[in-house]
């Protein structure tokens, strides 16, 4: 079996620390706006961000839904305080419930889920334009590999500073940070229902998938090879079909060209203002 | 040094690593302007800033709108800075004949005193060079008051007949200067930085020439570069402790001519180059 490369956590942390400064600073904007889950993604995320630019230009924000666990709102608090910034809590029930129905779409957890998803982006939005910030992307390498989130839900943010960082090593980055422990030890969920996780989900949890991951997307190696080298079967089948069934994830949209000036084809330019 | 005997003595290069940003070039000239007065006041005769120090790196077809011609009135506070200090800086050069290079220009005494025009585009990976810029027609060494230096801009210094070529042609030292990316692969020094310290120390010993490699640090559109600047004799004695990985940094290193131009001397490697086995590659490739 193959391992995954081992991480400098300390390096890692120091290096996404300086992108979301830069980030901030090429913008020209105040500051970022992070959901705080209660999860470990949404706390390293907004642990880089209060360590890169201060924890006064770090709003956070807990979302709250219908189904959503008591524990996270909990969790979420934690992480706030340990990082000494205000939690806000937005509770989106109600709108939540009343988008829904009338869409008649509280029946389908993963519709209601995707719903809630897609609310908790435009909370965040929102607030970003009011207080002119971006809004930090809490996205790891895996679940973008794997597919496992909410198309313009939780995967839209303005920056994705874990978006090429492995979970296993998002494990590794919160114990370098001072998540707290409770945080970076509960089995990992998007708490869309009740009792959610990801790992009854995905059939397999991200420690165990990861080093798959990793050796087809970045080592080349097909589902021959990954038995060979000693990975389970089944594992590997499932771990390849959500890679390659939720790929068009990796690119939200596609533009028709039909001129020789197409954004970002014929066209391709810095992401930040010119000055 | 000695005003009226530049070529003798010794000379302080400095290596100004810097984080640039794309498209955002009064921010960059900014820094260089800032780093030329620091390194003035800690004695550099000549200050090297890393590759397209002036626009950023990933400006992708950005080069259209923001390249520049030698004449361009942007450079001014440039050349003006350079009567108190030379510069080596990087920027996209708007040909005249059409095409833009990615250039590294030498400005001393208020002008400009060479140019050298990157040959290696590299177009693969996450590298697309080759979409926006034209090669670089001739490798020469570029001279100023200073001496005759060997400039090579990036993936240049990879195709290791650069610099036999430069030293070939009588370059009294090599200034690389890079825009390199990393990874960071777990290792204390990330994968991108260790590699740039092989390449510079293994171009400084078989060239036995000192080896200045200025890099860039910091982000552009998510990408992370490597820093660690660094200089070494031809010897593969450090002339100054390198720069950090990720943050900003002046380096100054100190040259001394008198013990270049001995070590060449004793250790001729250059000079004993086997041309005639480039020729008859060159005939075998011709055939």
């Amino acid at each position: 079996m193959r391992d995954l490369p081992a991480v400098d956590s300390a390096l890692l942390a120091a290096a996404l620390e300086r992108f979301l400064a830069e980030e901030l600073r090429a913008s020209g904007l105040a500051g970022y706006v992070v959901g705080l889950s209660g999860g470990v993604d949404s706390a390293v995320s907004a642990a880089l961000a209060v360590a890169a630019v201060g924890r006064e230009r770090v709003t956070a924000l807990a979302l709250p839904g219908p189904t959503s666990s008591p524990a996270s709102e909990r969790d979420a608090r934690s992480v706030a305080e340990a990082l000494g910034v205000p939690l806000e809590v937005v509770d989106l029930a109600a709108a939540g419930e009343a988008i829904a129905a009338t869409l008649a779409a509280r029946d389908d957890r993963v519709r209601f889920g995707n719903v809630m998803a897609r609310l908790r982006m435009i909370a965040l939005f929102d607030r970003a334009r009011a207080v002119g910030a971006l809004v930090l992307g809490t996205s790891n390498k895996s679940e973008i590999l794997l597919g496992y989130s909410t198309l313009f839900g939780d995967a839209a943010a303005s920056v994705q500073p874990l978006g090429d960082v492995w979970k296993t090593h998002v494990f590794a980055l919160a114990r370098t940070l001072g998540v707290p422990e409770a945080v970076v030890n509960k089995p990992p969920t998007a708490d869309l229902w009740p009792g959610q996780t990801d790992a009854a989900e995905l059939g397999f949890d991200y420690q165990t998938v990861d080093p798959v991951l990793y050796g087809h997307h970045e080592g080349g190696m097909g589902r021959a090879e990954l038995v060979d080298a000693g990975f389970p079967p089944a594992l590997v089948d499932a771990a390849l079909a959500a890679y390659r069934r939720n790929r068009f994830k990796w690119r939200p949209t596609v533009v028709a060209r039909v001129s020789a000036s197409c954004i970002n084809v014929d066209r391709i330019l810095p992401r930040n203002p010119e000055r | 040094m000695g005003e009226g005997a530049p070529q003798q003595g010794v000379l302080v290069v400095a290596l100004a690593q810097i984080a640039t940003c794309p498209g955002q070039l009064r921010t960059n000239l900014d820094k260089h302007l800032a780093m030329a007065d620091q390194a003035r006041a800690r004695g550099a005769d000549l200050v090297v800033f890393p590759e397209l120090s002036v626009s950023g790196y990933l400006l992708a077809h950005g080069v259209l709108e923001h390249a520049l011609c030698l004449d361009d009135p942007l450079l001014e506070p440039l050349r003006r800075a350079s009567r108190e200090v030379a510069l080596l800086v990087g920027l996209p050069l708007r040909e005249p004949e059409g095409g833009i290079s990615n250039a590294a220009v030498l400005l001393e005494g208020g002008e400009v005193r060479g140019v050298h025009r990157k040959l290696y585009l590299p177009t693969y990976g996450m590298f697309d060079e080759g979409r926006y810029f034209v090669p670089g027609p001739r490798l020469a060494p570029i001279e100023c008051r200073f001496g005759r230096f060997g400039v090579l801009i990036c993936e240049d210094a990879w195709h290791l007949s650069s610099a036999a070529l430069l030293a070939r042609a009588g370059a009294d030292a090599l200034f690389i200067v890079a825009g390199g990316p990393t990874e960071l692969d777990g290792d204390h020094e990330p994968a991108g930085s260790r590699r740039w310290h092989w390449i510079v120390g293994a171009t400084a010993v078989t060239t036995v020439r000192p080896v200045f490699f200025a890099n860039r640090c910091g982000w552009e559109e998510g990408v992370l570069f490597g820093g660690r600047s660094w200089a070494v004799d031809g010897r593969g004695h450090s002339l100054a402790a390198a720069a950090p990985i990720l943050d900003e940094a002046l380096v100054t290193a100190p040259m001394s001519r008198a013990a270049a131009v001995r070590t060449r001397t004793l250790i001729p490697i250059p000079a004993t180059e086997r041309l005639d086995l480039w020729r008859a590659a060159m005939e075998s490739a011709d055939a």
